[in-house]
């Protein structure tokens, strides 16, 4: 089946009349790594908003199926609870609640709604505490309240931390490398690559080239006003690397 | 104008305050204790009594405990002696110690000394019978160097009037925890007033829960009579219906080299109504004074209302002061970071509210009254 398949989708703002995507269509297989790629302004963000059900945005037209179910009429924890995951790009601080609390209540929800057990304290401490080393996230971390305080690398580390602790289908990875120096950018990638198998897809969106060194995609794709203008393997990164997005924008880099 | 008294104000004996005086805009109390509310001897049923001892908050915590039931002394169910406390030493001039007066208050004069190992808690019980006027006072005193725990619990059931005084005196490098808890009768007007004053070196950590009663008025005064002295004051309002909760309170800087800080977090459903007046003075000559209070509120619905009355009074000018208040509903990203995890919306609000109420529970060091507090703000959530 089929994991995701967007076909001719229009979104625009709720409260202007201005469309960002303008017909996007796009198929993602199981196991799969989609890289989207595109100029500022392109609707990158959007796509992934559009896709966790964040409010303000309106779909004017087209379809989003997910696992052969229409996922634009879930709600943003339906949507979790059936396998879509969303790195943020500046991921939210959320002051007064522990990130190990978060983590298992959104865990423990996620599997309530999938008519799972819930897991029990000690499990979902051994659960934690594998994942969170090899992403170097400390338990000082963990105590912490959910994105408080962490710098600009430590939250990238604890968006890939939660994607590992809820093992979601599809994950969809906006901007992950922003704000990342190299060291730290390995770190992040080698979590994401350790979480690629064959039921997993990605959809990674970046400005930039430089993560799909780290997180090698099976497909790229450029965005550019609202649209998938060229479609190609991995080198169409490199390509776009070297020459920029003038020839997609018509405007010069 | 003569204003003809309510029939409440007859049964008191007072003139009771209304919204053109200052203090009182927010809470008409000539217009909202309407009930001839007058001192009156009732025999509680022990199974009622069994059954609100028990719905306090705190019943698992482990302390010392000493039981009014009614508006008396109930030394059956008193754990840790106490003597009669005598008449009010605070001056009469204002209403909420008259009408304590008025109803003829009992209470427990306590002397603590040492490091107390166990809280104090005295628990105000008050059983469904007619509507009636019930009061107590009483007189804490925290000897030099010594450090305890007192909790105030206040539950019950139908249509009374509370009077609550405590007066509180730290010594030299005393330390007190003060929970209080109301979490009177839902037809309940809980009218509390409490003066605490800190000698030199004293520590306070004071806290106050406002959520069950329908009308609750509480007036504070704390005095730094010594110097650096230091008193963290917190409260946490959990309303819903047609609850209304003021809280009013003056910290008074009157020696140098004192801290103060007040911190509120209110969370209001329903049509509530939530009010909180901070002022701080500093004195002539209290130099290095350092006082800064904030409340927020969290408005649940459309309908609820927070006003917000902060006061500085400074006559020194070394000083570092400040206030802030601000009110609104929840953050929408937290609230969608929070479903993006798979939280279903209640549950991602509930946890938000937990959180954001909880900062005020964060100075109370006892473990055990930090988690009950916890248990009944996600009991409140859980019912909202």
């Amino acid at each position: 089946m089929t994991m995701l398949e967007i076909n001719n989708l229009h979104v625009k703002l709720a409260d202007e009349d201005r469309e960002i995507l303008k017909g996007l269509t796009l198929t993602v297989k199981p196991g799969e790594v989609h890289a989207i790629m595109g100029p500022n302004g392109s609707g990158k963000s959007t796509l992934s908003y559009v896709l966790s059900g964040r409010e303000g945005y309106e779909v004017t037209e087209g379809s989003v199926t997910y696992k052969g179910q229409d996922l634009l009429a879930l709600e943003p924890d339906q949507r979790a609870a059936a396998g879509i995951f969303l790195a943020f790009q500046y991921p939210i601080e959320i002051p007064g609640v522990a990130t190990m609390q978060f983590l298992k209540v959104a865990l423990n929800a996620q599997r309530k709604a999938r008519g799972e057990k819930e897991m029990t304290a000690p499990e979902f401490m051994r659960h934690v505490k594998e994942r969170a080393a090899k992403l170097n996230v400390s338990q000082e971390m963990l105590k912490r309240p959910v994105n408080v305080g962490f710098s600009g690398g430590e939250k990238k580390r604890a968006e890939i931390l939660q994607m590992a602790v809820l093992e979601p289908s599809l994950c969809v990875l906006d901007e992950t490398d922003s704000g990342l120096d190299i060291d730290a950018l390995r770190v992040v990638a080698e979590g994401v690559n350790a979480l690629r198998s064959p039921e997993r897809s990605m959809v990674v969106i970046t400005h930039y080239q430089r993560l799909l060194d780290y997180i090698v995609p099976d497909y790229v794709h450029v965005l550019s006003d609202g649209r998938i203008v060229k479609s190609g393997g991995k080198d169409l990164a490199l390509e776009l690397e070297e020459k920029g997005y003038a020839e997609y924008t018509g405007k010069a880099a | 104008m003569i204003v003809p008294r309510t029939a409440a104000e007859e049964a008191l004996g007072l003139s009771l305050p209304h919204r053109r005086m200052e203090d009182w805009k927010w809470t008409d109390l000539r217009r909202m204790v309407q009930a001839p509310y007058v001192r009156m001897p009732v025999t509680a049923k022990q199974a009622d009594v069994d059954r609100l001892v028990r719905s306090s908050p705190f019943a698992a915590v482990k302390a010392q405990r000493i039981v009014f039931v009614n508006g008396e002394l109930d030394a059956s169910r008193s754990s840790l002696a106490s003597s009669p406390s005598q008449a009010l030493a605070v001056a009469d001039d204002d209403v909420l110690l008259q009408i304590n007066r008025k109803l003829e208050a009992r209470g427990a004069t306590l002397r603590l000394e040492g490091n107390a190992s166990l809280p104090v808690e005295i628990v105000h019980v008050v059983t469904d019978d007619v509507p009636r006027g019930v009061a107590t006072h009483h007189r804490i005193e925290v000897a030099d160097g010594a450090s305890a725990t007192l909790i105030e619990t206040y539950v019950g059931e139908g249509d009374y009037l509370s009077s609550a005084v405590v007066e509180v005196a730290l010594g030299e490098g005393a330390r007190l925890d003060r929970i209080k808890a109301e979490r009177e009768s839902v037809r309940a007007t809980h009218l509390a007033f409490v003066k605490v004053s800190l000698a030199k070196g004293a520590i306070l950590r004071d806290f106050t829960l406002s959520s069950g009663a329908a009308l609750n008025r509480q007036d504070g005064s704390y005095i730094f009579e010594g110097k650096r002295a230091d008193a963290r004051i917190s409260g946490a309002y959990l309303l819903g219906g047609k609850q209304h909760a003021d809280t009013k309170l003056v910290v008074d800087h009157t020696v140098p080299s004192c801290t103060s800080r007040e911190l509120f977090k209110v969370a209001m459903d329903g049509q509530s109504r939530g009010i909180f007046q901070g002022k701080a003075i500093v004195r002539p000559g209290a130099q290095k004074t350092d006082g800064k209070q904030s409340s927020h509120a969290l408005l649940l619905s459309e309908e609820a209302e927070f006003d917000a009355k902060p006061e500085l009074e400074i006559y020194a000018d070394d000083v570092v002061c400040g206030h802030g208040a601000t009110s609104g509903d929840l953050n929408h990203d937290h609230l969608f970071y929070l479903r993006s995890r798979g939280i279903p919306e209640k549950e991602a609000k509930s946890l938000l509210i937990a959180a954001f109420v909880g900062e005020a529970f964060d100075g109370i060091e006892h473990e055990g009254v930090r988690e009950a507090l916890t248990a009944y703000a996600e009991g409140w959530l859980a019912r909202r």
